[in-house]
Formats: structure tokens, C-alpha cells, sequence
């Protein structure tokens, strides 16, 4: 994990942050900054504390502790009491369920923010008609937003959000009311729309997907706190604990133990790889998908049960079970449909294991030719 | 009636709407329909159509009518100013901020609905006339300010503002703080958010209460008759009731300044329909929760002063001088220790002038008037909102024509319709037809908060149920009525505690031999017993209070009744 | 449990509302005091068996019902707390002609061939007696300074005996004592009981032309409060009982009225304050033949009782 300090340039940092709901702490301590242009990904379970970061920096709540600032001002701080009311924070935001004032029009919901910020009738007319347009909708100006599809509204709400190009654009899960296909083509969208203002975005999202798509770094959080906070390559290439892996879905986790030189499947005598290591050690590892070849049961390959298998468009992801008496599961991509019972065999590619607890160092361990 | 696109769904919505129908022709298209045959045939109370329409130029050539007419709307729209001006920032408050014991503050300013206006009234004349409580307690007195507009004003805004303190501080809390907060978001100061954003969300809803304010003051009797008498300020009720109470009596216009008091009422309450149905946007949006809503901060001490000066003058002091009265020995012996007896509380509970029978009568008329306006008016909210059914826009009207039709009037009505001599059977000189009368009046509470429940329920949770195999009257009893009955429990228990105090209609038509809370009060007024009388107010505004929340708490407790 | 909470609750309710059902007995409309009906309606059936219903409103209330019931009446017996009642019913023909063995002792004008007076009230002045102001003594007295502001008087137009007074004492001098009274402070306020109530609790001093028995009644309870007939006269209000000629009960509508004059009713009616229609019955208060009464034609005066309550109206304003 690593993590600049709040520096002046950073368009938005977070330091120490924490928030209690009377005794029931919500952020346990984040720290967080994103640089001018660049988009932050808060990724994590409902409960995990990441609409409730995204409410902070928007000034819709106050931490308890810790400070925040935006393009270098602090705009709260638990300890000097500094408080800045969203509306002087400069900032466009797209809820979950759109927010769109129900009693103006489209266009007034959208030219609103400018509204506030005093600008001339004829600006906003043709401010508001330019960002409609850029989301497709230039004729609904005038339309309710209850005469709207979901997609639809959404789309207002994102005009709104970047129509008075505020310093800073805070999106809750905008997406996540939308069915799948309209989901995926605003990510793209949202994402060439990032890209081409240059947006400087804090992205809240439980879809993976979403994140690694849209954000130049993730924070994945949990429990009120910031798990791992990286690019979305490291993320892939380096999660930092079992439970980013697992949330990522980047492949199956597994308890290893080392007996006589090698290193076993917990509760189980099938071993993963020869290495180095002391009796009784044990770690925890991540087997990603690709790191697991499928075949037919065969000597050199592990067997294993298929539990469930579920089509993501470059294969059938499928969920097994090795053979023995625990049931340990990894995930194996494969180019054929698999039933639930089906036998097959696996190869794990030992170099692309990730091991999270280290007493080895995996530079130290062999391949082990599967017995 | 025709089958509504589930094969065999007939039968449930028929029989919810022939109920609704029986029920509503019953109690509200026969009162009325005899205040109209009466304004047009002058001599129907002796069975004669003679002279059609001849007394209805005598009644609208009357110079005194467009005095009548114009102090009616006068004072209705002063108090509905009066209302908006001290409900409107305590809605607001009690929707947007933690308020300290907010609950507390709820009941409290619930109770001036279950103090009767007139009731009220005489508390507030004995409070502050010269040498009224007030006086006695600190030296002066308020009597210019009270007999006037500005004080009949004033107390009946007490009286009525909860209606807008209430829905406002719902529909805010249901509009306001999430939607404003977004406002905030794109650079709106908490001002003009709350200006361009909660207000003309919440605008509808305020609107729609200040219009029943302004019903609820065009058709009261009991405040203009004790302080607007001595201003010299006639309104339409008061005009009917002096043609109704004055010898020789006018039965003929009465019933036409009735007819004009309904037009008025009618427009106010179509007024008011228009305005929800197009611009309702209390079913968009989120549900708030107790986290959205801030802390009062440097406002504290202000706003709880504020709640404690209007719960003080609206519930406080009409009740203190109610008790007060109710405690003392004579009226002239004043406030002193001296004065002090429990004297009128045993003479009720000793039964004396009938006391107790009073009471049970009243209790027993809220409960059953609640039981049959209940039943009424949810199959004619099913009815008007959930079917396709011809003729659901009659049931539709019915339902709201007694919001004009004040209580004088239906009693009018009542007595007319049900005294023909050729009826072979007649609840008239019964206790029944007290129980048609309350039923009438009262009919639009469970109507307004069925209707309003229903149409909050999507259609497919009704389908789904006959998709699983569920009869349309299972249906209706499994899934509907459950769902609505919160709403309707508590419409019920308003019907209750209202019924259970009603006086206008109870004196005219109560049969003989039988007392109501209402009759049993005004009576004692009439005859200068006014300590009897106030503790028979008394013990009957803390039953009408006390029992319907006993009653919510426990179904609260059951899991019967959310929040 | 719901349901069995339904069947109690039903029980109780018809048990509650048929009790009102008038069946086969004396129905009583009545414009005096519940507890003297009370009373009356309970030694009455103590001593005949027959069961009294009884519906008490003010005057102008009980007229109201009865006119509105025109087409189908149930009242038996009418007791109006004004004479004109007995008159204009007698005149349409309204009445049963009946005079009751007890009435002997009732005074000739207080009765007719179809109304005999049940009691009587007479008007007064009301005066608190811990006001602060002299007792006054004379109707004259109340547009003195001393009270002013102090003084109100029951509206004419909603009780039949203060019109009276108000027709008697204005045709004496052509409404000079109202507009002095106008003049100083006083005010219109409502009925009987509405005008009395201020001067209970003090905001007022006194009631000019107050229901004697209502204030000798408050007396008795130990308010500060007296009645003063003036010496210049008053005006009485006999309140007629009559039977109704539509009564299917007649005989013991008669047997009612019968028992109204009898020792037992009469001496109800003292104990109400009321001035008993029987000479033989004491009373504990000033009788007819202690007061002065002020000469005027009924007949005259009701007839033109329009003009003197549009009078009236210009003088004290609104209406």
C-alpha cells in the first residue's frame, strides 16, 4: 500500500478521516489523494463506508476526526472545526437515483448549477443545450424528468453534474439502476466523457468492473477502511490482501500448509509446490483464473469436481472443487460449457501464484511436477 | 360492471363498490339531497313541492348575504395566513433538523384537535376578558385583541394549524432535506435551496392543507358564534344556524345559504384535488432516514422556544383554563387556593345531569361511526383508485361532498329526509341517526387516508396475489387491506376522537332522551353551569387523547401499524 | 380476538343507540332547566309507570326540531320558555284543549284553554357583587359611569323574554335607554347563559335583563352574584306547557301535565329557582306578586318585532 501524503497539488486529499454514527464507527481513518484530472474509484461491499467517504468530500456529512481538502483548501477539518457547505465546494454529483428535481424541467434541473453560480440567462441556455447534447439529449429540454427512461434520466443527471465544469465530480453508484447492457454502454461512455473533459472524478461503485474500467486508481474498501489504494493494473497484479483478490475476483484463494518440503492444500495431502520453508508454516495464496489450465484427468494434473459454471463472454468461468475430503475451490476459465459433477483436470501454473503472508519468498520455490 | 383483465376479478371489486355505494348514498346522497329539495321546495317539511324556488330569491336578495358570504371567505383565509404562518416554520423545522423530543412536540400539538373549538374558545374568553385568568394572574387583559377578526383568527388558527404542521413537516421530510441537499451539491446555499427546491416540492402538500384549513374555518360554528357575535361579524354558519334557531324558523334558506356554503367548500376541495393530483412528488425520491437530518446547532434555543410558545398558546392554554374552570368552586371565587374543588369531576363521575350515560353514548357513537366510516371508505378509495369501474367517478364525489357539507346542514338533512310519514321504518329518534349524521360528516378521513395509501400501492402487488391463486376478496383482505390499514387505523381513530366531541349536528338532531359529550357540555354552558361543563371537556379531551394513542402504541407493539 | 373485540363493541353500541327509541310513552320537548325535567320526568314515572323522553334545547332549538319534524311529529308535550309559543301554536290549530284538575291554582293568565304556564321566570339585573361598582337598583342605573363597559344584555332576537323587556322598556321612551346604554359600552352578547358567564368571572358587572332563576340558581352554588328587579317593573316569562294535537299519547300526556301542577311537580319547579305557576306553592324567592311588571301589549309588541330588532341592530351594530 502506498500513498502520497495530501500535497497542495492534489485536487482532493483525505487525511485521517474518520466518521462515528454515535459509538458506531463508519470510517476507521482515510487517507486518500487524487491528482488534478484523474479519477478515483471507491470500490467495495454495501456497508463498506464508500458512499459515506464520497457524502464527506461532497460536505453532505462531517468527519468526526481528520481533514479534507480540495485543490489544496481545506475544506473540513474535525479538529479546527472548518466546515464548508457543499455549496461552496465547487463540485457536480451523480446520485444512485438520479436526484432530478421532479418539479422543473430538464433543462432547469440541468442549467441549475449554473444558476447558482449567477451566470446570465443566455449563458446558461446555451451552456445547458451544450452539455444535453453531449449526453444525447439536446431535444428534452423541456420535457419533465418523470416523462424520462432511467438511462434517460441518468443522462440528465450526468449533464448536471458537468454542465458548470466543476473542479471536482462525485459519482454514488450512478449506474447501478441500470440494467446490465445500458450499464455497460454508459461505462464506456462515462469513461470517454472522463477522458475527453479531462475530469478530475471520485467514482463509487460495488461493480469491479466499473472501477477498473473508469478509474486510474482504485480504493478498494472494507469495513470502514481502505484495503488497497492503487493503479488497476497493481491492483491485478499485486492485491494486496485475500479479500481484494476475492473482491476483484481475480481467482480462488487457498490455505497452504508446509509439510516435508512441500507446500499442501490445508486439510488435504495434495500439494500445490515444492519450496522452501519450516514445518508448521502456513500461507494464504491467490490462484488466479489464468494461472490454471483445464484438461482431461491425466497424470501431472490435479483432480477436481466441477461445482458451477457461468458464461462472462471470454469463456465459462467455472467454480471446482479439488478432489479430498475439504473442499477447496478455484475458479478455471474454460472454452467449454461445464456441467455441475463434471470431472476434470487441472495444471496450475505455480510462477503466477501470488502468496499474500510471506515467510518465503517465492523466488525460492520450484515448480513441483504433480505426482 | 365489468371484469377487470384477470379472468373472474369481478366479483371483489363489484362488491367493494356496492358497498361503498349503499354505504354512501345512506350517509351522505340523502341528507344531501334533502338540503337541496328543501332549498328548492320551501314547504317539503310538510311534504308539499308547492312554490318551487319561491324562497330562494327572498334568501339571495337578502342584503346581508354578500356580508355573510364575504366575512366567511374573509376569515377563512385569515386563518388559513394565521395556520400557514405558525405551522409552516415548525413543519419545516421538525422535517429538516433533530429537534429534541420531537415525539413530544407531536402529541402535543396533536392535542388541539381533540380540544372542540368551542370548547377552546370559551377557554380562551375566560382567559383573557377583564378579569379573566390572565388578569388574575398578571395584572391585564387581552379582550380588545380577542373579540375581534384578529381573534377569532388567532384561535382558530390554534385550533387547525396542526392539519398543516403535520402534512408539512411530512411531505418536507419526505421531499425536502435529500433533494435539497442536491441542490447544495451544485452550489445552492441552504436559502435558496430550501427556496427553489424543498418549498416548491413541499408546495403541493402545503397547499392542499392550507385548503383544509380553509374548509375546516369556513364551517366552523362554535368560535365566530362566541367572538365574532359581539364584532358584529355574521358568517354563513352562523346565519344558518340563526335561521334554524330563530323563531319563526327558516328551514328554506337555511338550506339555500347551506347550498352556498357547500359551493364554497366544494370549489376549495376540488381546488385542492387539482393541485394533488397534478403536482404530487411525494412518492419520488428515497425514504429518509433519522441520519439525514442535522442538528439544530445555534438555532436550538431559539426553535425549542418557539415549539414551547405555540404548544403553550394552542394546547396549553386552552387546556390550563379548561382545568382551571373544571377546579373551581364558583366562577366568581377566581384562582385561589380557597376556590379549589374537586366538585365538578365527582359531579360527572356521580352521574349527575346524565354525565356518565353521555359518555358512553359519545364513546360508543366514535366507535361505531369509526367502524362503518372505515368500511365505507375503504371500498370507495378501492373502488375510485384501484378499478376501471363506470361509475367510480360518482362514488368519487359522494366521498367528497361531505367535506362541504357542514354539520348543521346534515343534520338539517338528516331530519328531512328521515321523518317522511310514509317511511314504513326510520332511525329518526334513534341513536342511529346521530350515528348517520357522524358518519356523514366524518366520512372524508378514512376516504383522504385510504386513498392516499392505495394509490401508493403498485398494481402487481394485488396481481400477484390472484397469480398465487388468492380470490379477488382474499386478495383484497390478504394484501390490500393490510397494507392500507395503518392509514386506515388512524383515520379511524380521528373519526373516533372526532365524533366523540361533535356538537353542531348532536343538538339538532341527538333523539330524545339521549346525551352526547358535545350536548352534555353545551347544555350546561346554556344553563351557567360552566365548571360542570369544563370538566366534562376535560375528562373528555384526555380520553379522546389518551385512548387512540394507547391504541397506536399497542398496534405499534403488535407490528399492526408502522411509524 | 379482533373479531370477538368487534362483536363486544357492536354489542355495546346498538345496546347504546336503541336506547333512545322512543316506544309508547310521553315524549317532552323542553325549553327549561335539565335538571328540572330530570326531576319531573322521574317523579312522573315513579308515580304513573310511564316512561318520559325527554329532548331539552333552548327555545329556538326545539322549534327547529319541531318544525322540521312537521311531517312526521313524536312530541307529546311542549314546554317553550315564551308565551308566544302557546299563542302562535294555538292559532294553527296546533294544540289540545285540555285544562288539568290541578291547574285551579294557577292564575287565569297564566293559562288557556290549551297552555297552562309550568313556572315562570322573570327578567332582572344581574349584578356581580364583587364588581366593585354600587348595587344598582334601577335599569336606568346600568348607563351610569360606573358601568362602564360593564354592562351586557342578552340578544333579543335569540330569547324570547329579553325581547320582551327590550319591546317593553323601548316603547317607554323610543329606545333612549338603549342608545344610552350604547353609549356607554354596553354590548349585545349572545343568549341568556353567554351574557351571564362574563359577569361570572368579572369582565362584566352586569347583565341587564338576566333570566332570574339561571343566576338565583349560580347564586345558590355561591357565586358572587345577585338579582335585582327594578322598582320602575319588569317583565315575567310564563313558560307554557301544552299538548300537541298530533300526540298518539294523550291521556298520559294529560297525566303529565297533571303531574307538572301537582304539589310535587310545582315544588320541583321552586327548587329550579323558578317562580311556581301555582299561588299555594312557596318559594324560596321573590314571587309576581313582588315585583312590578311594565304594561305592554303582547300582541302589539310581537308584531312589530321585526322593526324593534332591526332597531336594536342599527343601535348596537353588526348583524
Amino acid at each position: 500500500m502506498s500513498f502520497q501524503p495530501p500535497a497542495t497539488h492534489a485536487a482532493v486529499s483525505t487525511a485521517g478521516v474518520e466518521l462515528h454514527y454515535g459509538a458506531t464507527p463508519v470510517l476507521k481513518g482515510i487517507d486518500i489523494s487524487l491528482s488534478k484530472g484523474k479519477t478515483l474509484a471507491l470500490l467495495g461491499p454495501s456497508g463498506c463506508g464508500k458512499t459515506t467517504l464520497l457524502r464527506l468530500v461532497a460536505g453532505l456529512l462531517a468527519p468526526t476526526k481528520g481533514s479534507i481538502s480540495i485543490a489544496g483548501q481545506v475544506v473540513a477539518d474535525a479538529a479546527t472545526g472548518t466546515f464548508a457547505p457543499p455549496e461552496k465546494r465547487n463540485l457536480g454529483m451523480v446520485f444512485q437515483d438520479y436526484a432530478l428535481w421532479p418539479h422543473l424541467t430538464v433543462g432547469g434541473n440541468v442549467s441549475f448549477p449554473l444558476e447558482m453560480r449567477g451566470l446570465g440567462k443566455a449563458d446558461r441556455q446555451s451552456r445547458t443545450t451544450r452539455a444535453l447534447e453531449r449526453v444525447g439529449l439536446g431535444a428534452y429540454a423541456d420535457r419533465r424528468p418523470s416523462d424520462l427512461s432511467g438511462g434517460q434520466q441518468q443522462r440528465v443527471a450526468i449533464a448536471r453534474a458537468i454542465v458548470a465544469e466543476p473542479q471536482l465530480i462525485l459519482f454514488d453508484e450512478p449506474l447501478s439502476n441500470l440494467d446490465r447492457e445500458l450499464r455497460e454502454n454508459m461505462v464506456g461512455e462515462l469513461a470517454e466523457l472522463i477522458a475527453t473533459l479531462g475530469l478530475t472524478a471520485i467514482y463509487v461503485t460495488h461493480d469491479h468492473a466499473e472501477a477498473l474500467t473508469l478509474a486510474d486508481d482504485v480504493a478498494v474498501m472494507r469495513g470502514g477502511l481502505i484495503e488497497q489504494l492503487a493503479s488497476p493494473d497493481q491492483l491485478i497484479e499485486r492485491p494486496a490482501t485475500p479479500e481484494v483478490a476475492d473482491f476483484l475476483r481475480l481467482g480462488g484463494i487457498a490455505d497452504l500448509d508446509y509439510r516435508d518440503g512441500l507446500w499442501v492444500f490445508k486439510g488435504s495431502d495434495v500439494a500445490l509446490l515444492r519450496g522452501a520453508g519450516a514445518a508448521g508454516n502456513n500461507a494464504r495464496v491467490l490462484i488466479p483464473v489464468g494461472a490454471i489450465s483445464i484438461g482431461e484427468i491425466g497424470p501431472g494434473r490435479l483432480a477436481a469436481t466441477v461445482l458451477r459454471s457461468q458464461f462472462r463472454g471470454d469463456g465459462h468461468l467455472a467454480t471446482v472443487s479439488l478432489a479430498g475430503p475439504t473442499r477447496i475451490e478455484l475458479q478455471v476459465l474454460s472454452r467449454v460449457k461445464l456441467r455441475p459433477g463434471d470431472a476434470v483436470g487441472l495444471s496450475i501454473d505455480t510462477h503466477q501464484v501470488r502468496w499474500f503472508s510471506g515467510d518465503i519468498h517465492s523466488s525460492k520455490k520450484e515448480s513441483l511436477e504433480h505426482a | 360492471m365489468k371484469a377487470n383483465g384477470i379472468g373472474g376479478a369481478a366479483q371483489s371489486p363489484a362488491l367493494a363498490a356496492w358497498l361503498a355505494i349503499v354505504g354512501l348514498i345512506l350517509v351522505v346522497a340523502v341528507p344531501f339531497g334533502a338540503v337541496v329539495l328543501q332549498g328548492i321546495f320551501p314547504n317539503l317539511g310538510q311534504g308539499s313541492f308547492a312554490g318551487p324556488f319561491s324562497s330562494l330569491f327572498a334568501t339571495l336578495a337578502d342584503s346581508a348575504l354578500i356580508g355573510m358570504a364575504g366575512n366567511t371567505l374573509l376569515l377563512g383565509g385569515c386563518v388559513v395566513l394565521a395556520s400557514a404562518v405558525v405551522a409552516v416554520p415548525l413543519g419545516v423545522f421538525r422535517a429538516l433538523y433533530r429537534i429534541p423530543y420531537a415525539p413530544f412536540w407531536d402529541v402535543v400539538l396533536l392535542v388541539p384537535f381533540m380540544i372542540p373549538p368551542y370548547i377552546a374558545t370559551l377557554g380562551w374568553i375566560m382567559t383573557l376578558q377583564p378579569r379573566g385568568y390572565l388578569q388574575q394572574l398578571v395584572g391585564f387583559n387581552l379582550a380588545p385583541f380577542l373579540f375581534s377578526l384578529f381573534g377569532m383568527t388567532l384561535v382558530m388558527a390554534f385550533n387547525t394549524f396542526p392539519v398543516v404542521y403535520f402534512a408539512v413537516s411530512r411531505t418536507v421530510e419526505a421531499v425536502g432535506s435529500r433533494y435539497a441537499d442536491v441542490g447544495r451539491v451544485f452550489g445552492a446555499t441552504p436559502a435558496r435551496a430550501f427556496w427553489r427546491i424543498t418549498l416548491p416540492l413541499s408546495a403541493p402538500g402545503l397547499a392542499a392543507s392550507l385548503m383544509l384549513v380553509f374548509a375546516a374555518a369556513i364551517e366552523e360554528y362554535g368560535t365566530p358564534a362566541a367572538l365574532g357575535r359581539r364584532a358584529g361579524f355574521q358568517v354563513l354558519v352562523t346565519g344558518i344556524d340563526l335561521r334554524i334557531t330563530d323563531w319563526p324558523i327558516d328551514l328554506p334558506g337555511a338550506a339555500i345559504l347551506s347550498l352556498l356554503l357547500v359551493a364554497m367548500s366544494l370549489v376549495t376541495f376540488l381546488a385542492q384535488r387539482w393541485i394533488l393530483s397534478r403536482r404530487s412528488y411525494q412518492t419520488v425520491g428515497g425514504k429518509p432516514t433519522a441520519k439525514d437530518k442535522r442538528p439544530l446547532g445555534a438555532l436550538k434555543v431559539p426553535v425549542m422556544i418557539a415549539f414551547a410558545v405555540v404548544a403553550f398558546l394552542a394546547t396549553g392554554v386552552p387546556l390550563l383554563a379548561i382545568l382551571a374552570t373544571a377546579l373551581s368552586r364558583t366562577i366568581s371565587g377566581g384562582l385561589s387556593l380557597g376556590n379549589l374543588s374537586l366538585n365538578n369531576f365527582i359531579l360527572v363521575f356521580g352521574n349527575s345531569a346524565g354525565a356518565v350515560g353521555a359518555l358512553v353514548n359519545s364513546f360508543s357513537l366514535g366507535i361505531a361511526t369509526a367502524l362503518i366510516t372505515g368500511l365505507i371508505g375503504v371500498t370507495a378509495a378501492y373502488t375510485v383508485v384501484k378499478t376501471r369501474m363506470r361509475g367510480r367517478m360518482t362514488i368519487d364525489v359522494m366521498t367528497i361532498l361531505p367535506n362541504a357539507l357542514p354539520g348543521i346542514v346534515v343534520a338539517v338533512g338528516l331530519i328531512l329526509a328521515w321523518n317522511m310519514p310514509w317511511l314504513p321504518a326510520t332511525p329518526y329518534n334513534t341513536g342511529f341517526i346521530l350515528l348517520l349524521a357522524y358518519c356523514c360528516i366524518l366520512l372524508p378521513q378514512p376516504v383522504r387516508y385510504t386513498t392516499a395509501a392505495f394509490q401508493q400501492i403498485g398494481d402487481n402487488l394485488e396481481a400477484a396475489a390472484r397469480v398465487f391463486g388468492a380470490s379477488g376478496i382474499t386478495a383484497f383482505r390478504r394484501i390490500l387491506l393490510p397494507l392500507v390499514f395503518p392509514s386506515l387505523a388512524s383515520a379511524m381513530l380521528l373519526v373516533f376522537a372526532l365524533a366523540s366531541r361533535e356538537l353542531v349536528a348532536s343538538v339538532v338532531v341527538a333523539p330524545v332522551g339521549m346525551q352526547t359529550i358535545a350536548t352534555f357540555i353545551w347544555r350546561q354552558f346554556e344553563q351557567g353551569s360552566i365548571g360542570l361543563g369544563m370538566a366534562m371537556a376535560f375528562i373528555a379531551i384526555v380520553i379522546t387523547t389518551l385512548l387512540p394513542l394507547l391504541l397506536l402504541t399497542l398496534l405499534r407493539r403488535s407490528g399492526l401499524v408502522a411509524e | 380476538m379482533l373479531k370477538s373485540l368487534k362483536n363486544i363493541t357492536f354489542g355495546v353500541v346498538a345496546a347504546a343507540l336503541t336506547a333512545g327509541v322512543a316506544h309508547a310513552d310521553v315524549t317532552v320537548y323542553t325549553a327549561g332547566p335539565q335538571s328540572l325535567i330530570d326531576k319531573l320526568s322521574a317523579g312522573f314515572t315513579k308515580q304513573t309507570g310511564i316512561k318520559v323522553n325527554v329532548f331539552q334545547a333552548t327555545t329556538g332549538k326545539v322549534m327547529a326540531r319541531i318544525e322540521a319534524e312537521a311531517a312526521n311529529p313524536v312530541v307529546d308535550v311542549l314546554v317553550s320558555a315564551s308565551w308566544d309559543t302557546a299563542t302562535d301554536f294555538a292559532k294553527r290549530g296546533w294544540l289540545v284543549k285540555y285544562s288539568s284538575p290541578n291547574a285551579a291554582k294557577v292564575p287565569d293568565f297564566l293559562k288557556t284553554d290549551s297552555a297552562v304556564a309550568q313556572g315562570i321566570s322573570a327578567l332582572g339585573i344581574a349584578w356581580n357583587t364583587k364588581s366593585g361598582t354600587p348595587k344598582p337598583t334601577e335599569w336606568a342605573d346600568l348607563t351610569k359611569k360606573e358601568y362602564k363597559d360593564l354592562v351586557n344584555i342578552p340578544d333579543p332576537a335569540q330569547s324570547g323574554s329579553s325581547f320582551e323587556l327590550t319591546a317593553a322598556l323601548a316603547g317607554q321612551d323610543n329606545f333612549k335607554l338603549f342608545n344610552d346604554l350604547k353609549a356607554n359600552g354596553a354590548i349585545i352578547a349572545g343568549a341568556n347563559a353567554d351574557a351571564l358567564n362574563p359577569v361570572l368571572q368579572g369582565a362584566k358587572a352586569a347583565v341587564f335583563g338576566a333570566v332570574d332563576y339561571i343566576t338565583l340558581a349560580a347564586k345558590a352554588k355561591g357565586e358572587s352574584i345577585d338579582v335585582i328587579f327594578p322598582a320602575s317593573g319588569t317583565v315575567i316569562a310564563p313558560r307554557p306547557a301544552m299538548i300537541l294535537n298530533w300526540s298518539k299519547n294523550q291521556d298520559d300526556a294529560k297525566k303529565f301535565i297533571d303531574y307538572m301542577l301537582s304539589d310535587e311537580g310545582q315544588k320541583a319547579v321552586a327548587d329550579e329557582m323558578l317562580m311556581p305557576a301555582r299561588t299555594d306553592i312557596p318559594a324560596n324567592r321573590p314571587l309576581i306578586s313582588d315585583l312590578k311588571l311594565l304594561k305592554y301589549d303582547t300582541a302589539a309588541v310581537y308584531g312589530k318585532r321585526k322593526e324593534t330588532l332591526a332597531e336594536i341592530t342599527k343601535i348596537y351594530g353588526g348583524k
